[in-house]
């Protein structure tokens, strides 16, 4: 589904990513972790299309298509979901409407006619329910005056709504208090499906204790040092990231 | 160094203009009318050196030969008029009853200008200065068909009326006047549309006076569809009594030159006086609103927001002048002017003027100008909207707290076309 090959990315000419590959295959969910400052937000803003970052080497496949040749909208279109780490306010846009807008236009580019508003009210109700967020949220401004969590919950509402084959998290975690955790956790694991791959970047493992991963990546340095299992979270929780740090020296 | 203003005498000007058709004046006007002429043979065009006109030049006016309309037939409109009901249409200043269509409603006195019945044109007391405004006694003293209108006390009119007003021809002036009087405790709504819809130059010189009595309510949207070789100058006077409600609304879409001038007097207490503003200049146009909001008595309440959205190198200037007098204790007035600059090209003067007398009052003002916010497009972006869609939905939200204080929403998207059409383009 998405396969990343060494990878460069820069943001105003220092190179954040240098060489990072990975293979993400249907239905599989991949967690990224690694200290701070190695490079993982970055990967999920290259991912997305941000374009204050610049690929300067490598290439990204996306159901067989160039993922770097895409803006934002088109990988939007094409199935990728950006879930932001610190989600955008955005006063006088309303949730729904900005919603129902994207979804259309992305309907659009597959040849498809706009939704009608009896299914898009439905979808609106039935999604809303996966992260309890409240009726009165979906309608207010996006994200103007939502407490963190809510945020969060919103990003996940999102996602649900526009159905994308690979979801991106970008520490959806931090910053949430377990009830929150456990409601974005329970959102993300019921849109699990055979057809569609997320990448869980993180910091804490006890994300991972919601979202079972099926590899754990650990990323130092603008690069993939390590690959495991759920395990190797553990391992990372209980001795930090300097084991990884000693192995990494650079030459 | 400044270029130096051509300062040609008005006079100069209303010397080409014939009187002919214009002489019919209501008997009440006439006195006004010659103080007018009289006030013009000194006037000259403001200049960049008047405080009241820093940032507007008026250079591109007094350069031209303008003259009135020799034709007043209707051109065909960007939208359809008939379902526009109930209406009045005037082209090039004059009225157009063929294309109109009133009806009947009691308690309401509506006539053209000239044909104004006596008793309340002689009642409203000029209230702007002519040395402050030229263009103001320029229109006094040449005035054409506008519209006059007098509600009956406690009528309430339900049904908006309609102002068409067409401008069209090679360097034709059009100078509309109308006045509004509502007795106590009636109502009105009003919607004013002026579009320009020729290639080459035209003026508009508007004015129109308003006094409203004790208790009554006056919602008034004006709509400019000027285009970039048409100039507008508009001057709304109002006098607003006790308990009184008054809404005027400025929409602004294009127009190489505009300046609207809209001067409100809180006369009784416990009035309420809104005054809105919304534009979208492009190219290298210019739009200027300049208001006076004069608070005379205690416990009123105004209201200002203004905002607009620069395109190409338009140009853009807000003044709001407060004045709260001694005794406007209990005074609550607001003002906003916020500006998103779409290019980088595009200029806004911004400046709120209080001078407050009383000591137990809430004013404020605020005033912002800035980009478009690219995290909020990045942001729609991810979500599938194109960066156009984005755009117009950030801008649209932008509009929407002007767009919503409408009086009259039936042309609301007529003006939420424009808009997306504007910024299809930029």
């Amino acid at each position: 589904m998405l396969s990343v090959k060494n990878l460069h990315a820069s943001v105003d000419g220092k190179e954040i990513l240098k060489g990072l590959t990975l293979e993400v295959k249907p239905g599989e969910v991949h967690a990224i972790m690694g200290p701070n400052g190695s490079g993982k937000s970055t990967l999920a803003a290259v991912l997305a299309g941000n374009e204050d970052f610049e690929v300067t080497e490598g290439s990204v496949t996306f159901l067989g298509k160039d993922l770097l040749e895409m803006n934002p909208d088109e990988r939007s279109h094409a199935g990728v979901f950006l879930a932001f780490q610190y989600p955008v306010e955005i006063p006088g846009v309303s949730n729904i409407n900005f919603l129902k807008a994207a979804i259309n236009e992305r309907r659009e580019a597959h040849g498809q006619d706009p939704i009608s508003a009896k299914e898009f009210l439905q979808m609106v109700k039935e999604r809303s329910k996966l992260v309890e967020l409240d009726n009165k949220l979906t309608g207010r401004s996006v994200n103007e005056g939502f407490s963190g969590g809510e945020k969060k919950r919103n990003e996940i509402f999102q996602m649900a709504m526009l159905e994308p084959k690979l979801g991106i998290l970008d520490e959806t975690d931090s910053g949430l208090d377990i009830d929150a955790l456990r409601i974005v956790a329970n959102g993300v694991n019921k849109l699990r499906a055979a057809d569609r791959s997320f990448v869980v970047v993180t910091h804490y493992q006890r994300l991972l204790d919601y979202i079972i991963p099926d590899f754990v990546h650990v990323l130092f340095d603008g690069r993939i040092v390590k690959t495991g299992g759920k395990e190797l979270a553990l391992k990372l929780e209980e001795q930090g990231y300097d084991w990884i740090k000693q192995e990494n020296v650079p030459a | 160094m400044e270029i130096l203003q051509d300062t040609t005498k008005l006079n100069a000007l209303t010397g080409t203009l014939t009187d002919g058709y214009f002489a019919k004046v209501p008997a009440a006007f006439e006195s006004r009318r010659n103080e007018a002429k009289k006030a013009l043979e000194t006037l000259e065009f403001p200049t960049t050196k008047q405080e009241y006109w820093k940032y507007t030049r008026t250079g591109q006016i007094a350069n031209k030969s303008w003259r009135f309309a020799d034709n007043f037939d209707l051109p065909e409109l960007p939208i359809s008029i008939e379902e526009i009901t109930p209406r009045m249409v005037f082209v090039n200043g004059v009225y157009s009853e063929a294309n109109s269509e009133m009806e009947d409603v009691k308690g309401l006195e509506i006539s053209t200008f000239a044909k104004a019945k006596q008793g309340y044109i002689s009642d409203l007391a000029p209230y702007t200065d002519y040395s402050l405004s030229p263009f103001l006694a320029l229109n006094a003293a040449l005035p054409q068909d506008g519209y006059a209108i007098r509600v009956s006390k406690n009528i309430a009119l339900e049904k908006p009326i309609n102002i068409i007003n067409v401008y069209t021809g090679d360097t034709t002036i059009s100078q509309p006047r109308s006045v509004i009087y509502l007795e106590t405790g009636a109502e009105l709504k009003i919607t004013e549309f002026h579009i320009h819809e020729s290639e080459n130059p035209t003026l508009s010189n508007t004015a129109l006076e308003v006094q409203l009595e004790a208790n009554s309510t006056l919602g008034i949207d004006v709509i400019q569809k000027g285009n970039d070789t048409s100039y507008h100058m508009q001057q709304l006077d109002a006098v607003v009594a006790g308990d009184a409600n008054f809404t005027h609304n400025n929409f602004t879409m294009r127009g190489k030159w505009t300046r609207n001038n809209g001067n409100v007097r809180l006369k009784g207490s416990n009035t309420t006086a809104n005054l809105n503003g919304f534009y979208i200049p492009n190219g290298s146009e210019h739009i200027d609103n300049h208001t006076i909001m004069d608070h005379e008595q205690p416990h009123c309440d105004s209201n200002e927001l203004y905002r607009g959205v620069m395109l190409g190198k338009s140009t853009a200037v807000f003044n709001g002048k407060v004045y709260v007098r001694p005794h406007a204790q209990k005074t609550n007035a607001f003002q906003s002017n916020g500006n998103i600059l779409v290019s980088d090209d595009a200029t806004v003067n911004s400046k709120p003027e209080l001078e407050i007398y009383a000591d137990d009052v809430k004013c404020s003002h605020g005033s912002t100008t800035g980009q478009i916010d690219d995290e909020a497009i990045y942001y729609l972006r991810t979500r599938g909207l194109s960066a156009t869609s984005a755009r117009k939905m950030m801008v649209g939200a932008f509009a929407a707290d002007v767009l919503n204080t409408m009086v009259n929403p039936v042309w609301r998207e007529y003006i939420e076309d424009v808009i997306s059409h504007e910024l299809s383009k930029a």
